[in-house]
């Protein structure tokens, strides 16, 4: 036991005087007397007692200025050498996700990870890195409840054993925990606890993916590899398993050559309810199936009310277009009145108020705008189209004969359709963009007054301006959603670096003091006192 | 505490008394012996004169001059004379040499010895002899005869020690000397539970016992306040007591009571207790004396 102020034990010199104190009266006068035993009697008859001391409300006296004496010197119990801070560097990249035993290496590294800190003193630093994908750091008491550390997942983009070399000192310990992977070797200094995850294991590295919105169409491409020993023929079998909102696909069997990736294109059809979509590979005994699959969430396909305007002059193209739209991406057709909800106006001739770009609309001649003037206007050029445009990309339409057409009805907008009319570009078509979700699609002429409707290129036409008027705001990436990445170094669990496990060294204790204990000793003592007669 | 020591003991017989024991021992009185003719009927004292009563065979110890020579010249064996003793009357004076006799002011002892000498010296001056009966002493019976050997007696008494034998060593030393006589028991008999038994064995052997009692000045009036140490100057037990107003009273009324049991032990015994005041100053009056006499004349 250490005293910081050792001058307060003079206190106990006290003692004697207490002693001297607690001594009851002496009696000046002597009397002998033969009649002792009446002196008692009445004595007892009177229920008094002698005065006298007690030796036990003395010692218990003394013990309360012994204890005061002691708490004031400050006492304390002296600590031990070692390490006042400990740093642990946790990695948490994808690998640790790798299943042993049924448990992720990540979850046990937690569990030993508690489990030691419960038993590390109170006086101890505690520093917990978050080693792999995001890095974390997390200090004091946040350390030692593992607060908020995360999932498996990124590369181990720590040099550990260049991190634990510059962290550890004589009064800072290194505890690293980690599988292996991904590091050439391990630290040698400090504390090391490795987890075995060697297995085999399968990886979806990549997926590209290529929607049609808002027609079902999904095109997906998706980049597979595999770490196991292979068959006799070199290859690991694997299956690529697609479930979720699109229709029930078999589980596709694919071949895989060790550590080389593997593109497998799929062709979906998407349930116009929309849901999650996943697709994942298959390996058997996989150790980590953190990186086995993707998910995406598909919207619902849009379902279009289609409304038809057409004039008296109107031929049956537009009708019968419309019904044509209707049935290819599962929508209806509904009458045109005002106030009734539509999601896809076509229009042949006439007068048609609207805002372009906020409706989406598919016009033919329409006006849009009573104030202008018709004007019809024959065209003796030949047509010419945008073939870069989405919407007319790949189409031919050579065979567009336009007999009049209304130019002035068109709105400003891009134009994809045009006629050169004595060194004049007439535009024919434009396309209106109101956001990310919709457009309108205008053409200068009725279908009556030209042959669009009997090309060959019309339905696809069609088609591709329902999907422009709909926009790509509901379609997903062409490429994989982000976050999905598998990162290198950590899909082979086969090549993990391997070391022996080392324990943490000592830790400092802290002085305890122990003024508190002999405070309480001194109340102690003194509430005994108050019950000892 | 350290342990306190006796207060000192004055000469129990100063110059003074002794100059007045003879002018008491001259007052005319009546000395009532008791029933010493019936016990004598009884009795086989050794002595030196009285009537020859037969022979006893010679054991080593007996007293050479009383061999019977006679006797050996015609049988050739030793034989011893034995003797009645003559018709003489006897006072047996038990006194109690006990520790508890110190206390007082002045001591209850001197008052004890005095009236030890007084009667002893009446039985010497008026009777044949007076055995001194002293439990504890290294002779703790012996007998004084004739009025010659008062100086003696008083030497005697003036040697005894402090001893604290049970009341039954008294007794004991009464009845080995067969001369019993009328009994004067000097003591404080501050414990009397102690004196029953010894008072009812000699009732049961025939004698008559008196109890004399001299009472001192703290008998009657304890220490009346202060804060004292008492102590049993026996057993040297101590105890503190804060002495007020009702612990006095108490403290009486528990003296009280025990003269109450002493004079229901006497009673009980078919004897007498006299107490006697003893003087409270050292210059010895006749008068103060006197009523000794008148008890014993009763």
């Amino acid at each position: 036991m250490n005293l910081s102020e050792p001058r307060f034990l003079w206190a106990l010199l006290a003692l004697p005087l207490l002693w001297w104190l607690a001594q009851p009266p002496r009696p000046r006068q002597h009397v002998f007397t033969p009649h002792l035993a009446q002196w008692q009697a009445a004595m007892r008859a009177l229920h008094r007692r002698p005065p006298r001391g007690s030796w036990l409300r003395w010692l218990l006296l003394a013990v309360a200025l012994t204890a005061a004496a002691f708490a004031a010197a400050g006492p304390s119990r002296p600590g031990t050498a070692g390490a006042e801070r400990l740093v642990v560097l946790l990695d948490a990249s994808a690998s640790m996700g790798a299943a042993a035993a049924g448990e992720p290496a990540f979850a046990r590294a937690r569990r030993r990870l508690a489990q030691t800190l419960a038993q590390v003193p109170a006086s101890v630093d505690v520093t917990v890195v978050r080693c792999g994908g995001e890095l974390l750091r997390r200090h004091g008491a946040a350390a030692r409840a593992l607060q908020d550390l995360g999932e498996p997942s990124g590369a181990l983009a720590v040099d550990l054993v260049a991190a634990a070399r510059a962290i550890a000192d004589a009064r800072t310990a290194v505890w690293t925990l980690t599988d292996g992977q991904g590091q050439p070797r391990l630290p040698d200094v400090g504390a090391l606890t490795v987890f075995d995850t060697k297995g085999p294991n399968a990886a979806l590295v990549d997926a590209r993916i290529e929607d049609a919105w808002p027609l079902p169409e999904l095109r997906l491409e998706v980049d597979v590899v595999a770490y196991a020993e292979p068959r006799s023929d070199g290859r690991i079998a694997a299956e690529l398993l697609v479930a979720g909102a699109v229709r029930p696909l078999a589980p596709t069997p694919v071949l895989l050559v060790p550590g080389q990736v593997t593109t497998v294109p799929l062709s979906l059809v998407r349930r116009p309810a929309g849901g999650e979509l996943r697709v994942a590979v298959r390996l058997a005994d996989d150790r980590l199936p953190d990186d086995d699959g993707r998910r995406w969430r598909l919207p619902a396909l849009p379902a279009p009310r289609i409304a038809v305007l057409a004039d008296e002059e109107a031929g049956p193209f537009v009708s019968a277009a419309g019904e044509a739209l209707a049935v290819e991406v599962a929508g209806e057709v509904v009458a045109a009145h005002a106030g009734t909800e539509v999601g896809l106006l076509l229009a042949d001739g006439g007068l048609v108020p609207l805002a372009p770009g906020t409706v989406r609309a598919l016009t033919f001649g329409s006006r849009l705008d009573p104030a202008v003037e018709l004007a019809p206007r024959a065209l003796a050029g030949a047509v010419e189209w945008d073939r870069t445009l989405a919407l007319t990309r790949g189409l031919d339409l050579s065979e567009l004969r336009v007999e009049r057409c209304w130019p002035a009805t068109l709105p400003a907008g891009e134009p994809f359709l045009w006629v050169i009319d004595g060194g004049e570009r007439v535009p024919l078509g434009v396309v209106v963009d109101g956001g990310e979700d919709r457009a309108s699609v205008h053409f200068a002429f009725r279908l009556a007054d030209a042959n669009l409707g009997l090309l060959a290129a019309f339905p696809q036409l069609l088609r591709r301006a329902f999907v422009r008027c709909y926009g790509k705001a509901g379609a997903i990436a062409a490429t994989s959603p982000g976050g999905g990445a598998v990162a290198a170094g950590e899909t082979d669990l086969r090549t993990a670096a391997r070391a022996p496990d080392r324990p943490l060294p000592p830790f400092a204790v802290a002085e305890r003091p122990l003024g508190r204990w002999f405070v309480a000793l001194g109340l102690l003592a003194l509430a005994l006192r108050a019950c000892v007669r | 505490m350290a342990r306190p020591s006796l207060p000192p003991l004055p000469d129990p017989f100063p110059r003074a008394f002794r100059e007045l024991l003879p002018a008491l021992l001259a007052t005319r009185g009546r000395f009532d012996a008791g029933r010493v003719e019936r016990l004598r009927a009884r009795r086989a004292v050794l002595s030196q004169s009285g009537t020859f009563v037969g022979h006893r065979r010679y054991v080593r110890g007996d007293d050479l001059r009383r061999l019977d020579w006679a006797a050996y010249a015609r049988t050739g064996e030793l034989f011893t004379k034995q003797l009645q003793e003559d018709d003489r009357r006897a006072v047996t004076v038990a006194l109690d040499l006990s520790a508890s006799l110190c206390c007082g002011t002045p001591p209850r002892r001197t008052a004890a010895m005095r009236l030890a000498a007084v009667i002893a010296g009446l039985a010497l001056a008026r009777l044949d002899g007076v055995s001194i009966v002293a439990p504890g002493a290294s002779n703790s019976l012996v007998r004084f005869a004739g009025v010659a050997q008062l100086p003696q007696l008083l030497e005697h008494l003036r040697g005894l020690p402090i001893a604290s034998p049970p009341p039954e060593a008294a007794v004991a030393s009464m009845l080995a000397g067969d001369a019993v006589g009328r009994v004067h028991w000097i003591s404080d008999f501050a414990r009397p539970a102690g004196f029953r038994r010894p008072l009812l064995g000699l009732r049961r052997r025939g004698a008559r016992v008196t109890g004399w009692l001299p009472t001192v000045a703290e008998d009657e009036a304890p220490p009346a306040g202060g804060y004292l140490r008492v102590v049993d100057p026996e057993t040297f037990e101590d105890l503190r007591i804060p002495v007020d107003a009702p612990f006095h009273r108490e403290l009486v009324r528990q003296l009280t009571l025990l003269a109450r049991q002493q004079d229901h032990l006497f009673a009980e015994a078919g004897s007498a207790l006299l107490r006697w005041p003893a003087p409270r100053d050292d210059a010895p009056r006749l008068r103060d004396h006197l009523p000794i006499v008148a008890a014993l004349a009763r």
